[in-house]
């Protein structure tokens, strides 16, 4: 029997926005595979440079809709940087408290959807989305957005976390981290899922690193490497924080790390609550025309869920006069080439699954 | 560190055997008189990492591929191609990464002319033009474009 094509996407309930897979098939097996992406490319790079520095911080959230508060940090760091302004001591806290738990947002709406993914495990993603809302109403209490929150500011934040929202996480982290514990017991117990999680998809450590993936998908096969410990920034030293890492590559190791993640961000917000000093955190208001740039070119590097974003970005007066972004999906997405090859096409989607792409990102 | 951009082989092959072994990011910077190219690439058994940037000239720009070394260069290459007319020697991708547009002029180029009505605009300006000069000429000499056909 020759060779199939089909055609997968764009528009398919498991690509999760508008990827096109053209998949090459010997019989069931996979022979290649073709990513397409761009359907939503927006030209974020090029638009940029012609707003003002503080004009884009809404837009930046966009790229990532479902860490927005990640990239709108990543963004604002990176002006920091370039202007020179130092960020509050008690906004450096609140930041970390906000990016963690919207880490566990983003981790959370991925367990859901990747195990709808895998078969017929329909509960787990309405028990996903319900307990991702607990973080959202956090978000919101503490930022006033609940999707979309534009709460970064130059120095600080728009907002301070409102008295009393340290009571509140405490109880919603202590039902979050008995709620994850559960789906994992649920999940690995299941044949199902360990049958379609466990050696598919097995990526070595040297293919990882050549092939550049980032976040859980690098640190599910065995590479120690979490910007969070390796470069750090805020207060990521003063915790004890520890890079979660699995060796077997296979997308149970990269479920393994995102599950293991989760809970390391709820440890990392209970301590940071618990030592958070008094003070100011609230940040410069939004100017046009604000301080001139100190650097004609920085870089910044941020661990956002789904892996290392970075931002080069040269300066021109008011505005960036390049800014390039080092989005994590689209590195993660380019490795669907080499991954499913040689399995068989019911294993594609758990492969997809696994490497947690926001199409979004992908194409900027 | 700053190199000769015919010296981007061989300065990447020693680096990568010194363990520089993951390629974070592959961009680009056009100056309008030169573009500057910049691989940051990262040892993750140190945390060390080294920007490697050159300059090429605006005209008919090209670099030769890394893909051999950096898996991970293949996208990236394919991006930067599209994005600023940069050739890549050694490789000849049929199809557009980011696809839906012509891939003539590249967008991130500062030459890039922004206003340039799209295809569908045209029609719609050759009949304001050939309108330009009717009876619709309202006092102050405006002109008014009439939308949808035009009453008999």
């Amino acid at each position: 029997m020759g060779e199939t094509k089909i055609n997968i996407g764009p528009v398919h309930p498991s690509t999760h926005g508008v990827l096109r897979l053209v998949v090459t098939l010997d019989g069931d097996t996979i022979r290649k595979v073709e990513p397409h992406i761009g359907f939503l490319h927006r030209g974020v790079e090029k638009l940029v440079e012609t707003r003002m520095y503080m004009q884009s911080p809404s837009y930046m959230e966009k790229i990532d809709y479902v860490a927005p508060l990640s990239y709108d940090e990543l963004y604002v760091a990176t002006i920091e940087a370039a202007l020179g302004i130092a960020v509050k001591e008690r906004a450096q806290y609140v930041r970390l408290i906000q990016l963690e738990l919207q880490r566990i947002a983003s981790h959370l709406l991925w367990l859901g959807t990747a195990i709808n993914d895998i078969g017929q495990l329909f509960s787990v993603f309405m028990w996903c989305f319900k307990d991702r809302d607990i973080v959202l109403s956090l978000l919101e209490e503490a930022t006033g957005g609940r999707m979309f929150y534009v709460n970064q500011r130059l120095g600080g934040l728009n907002r301070d976390m409102a008295p009393g929202f340290d009571k509140h996480a405490y109880k919603a982290l202590d039902y979050l981290e008995k709620r994850i514990g559960e789906y994992q017991e649920y999940l690995e117990s299941n044949p199902i899922f360990m049958e379609r999680m466990k050696k598919i998809g097995v990526m070595s450590k040297e293919e990882a690193i050549s092939l550049g993936v980032t976040g859980p998908t690098l640190r599910g096969s065995g590479v120690e490497f979490d910007v969070r410990e390796n470069y750090p920034y805020y207060v990521y030293e003063k915790l004890n924080f520890n890079t979660q890492f699995e060796n077997s590559g296979d997308c149970f190791a990269r479920y393994r790390v995102r599950i293991n993640e989760m809970k390391e961000s709820i440890r990392l917000v209970r301590e940071a609550l618990h030592i958070i000093p008094e003070g100011d955190a609230i940040g410069m208001p939004i100017r046009l025309i604000g301080p001139q740039p100190k650097e004609k070119e920085v870089m910044v590097r941020r661990e956002l869920p789904r892996g290392e974003g970075m931002m080069y970005m040269v300066t021109e007066g008011q505005r960036p006069y390049r800014l390039s972004i080092r989005a994590p999906s689209f590195i993660n997405t380019a490795i669907l080439q080499h991954l499913p090859k040689g399995h068989r096409l019911q294993d594609l989607f758990p492969i997809l699954a696994s490497v947690d792409t926001v199409m979004a990102d992908v194409d900027r | 560190m700053k190199i000769n951009s015919e010296k981007l082989r061989e300065t990447l092959e020693k680096m990568h055997r010194e363990g520089y072994k993951y390629l974070v990011k592959l961009t680009a910077v056009d100056y309008t008189d030169r573009i500057e190219v910049l691989y940051f690439i990262r040892n993750l058994d140190n945390s060390k990492e080294e920007t490697v940037r050159f300059d090429l000239s605006t005209k008919n720009p090209h670099i030769p591929t890394v893909l051999d070394l950096y898996l991970a260069a293949d996208w990236y290459e394919r991006e930067l191609s599209e994005m600023f007319g940069i050739k890549i020697d050694g490789r000849n991708a049929k199809r557009l990464l980011l696809e839906k547009w012509d891939g003539k002029d590249p967008p991130m180029r500062k030459s890039f002319i922004w206003s340039k009505p799209y295809e569908g605009m045209k029609d719609a300006v050759k009949w304001a033009e050939k309108y330009k000069d009717d009876k619709d000429k309202k006092d102050g000499g405006q002109n008014v474009i009439r939308i949808g056909k035009p009453l008999k």
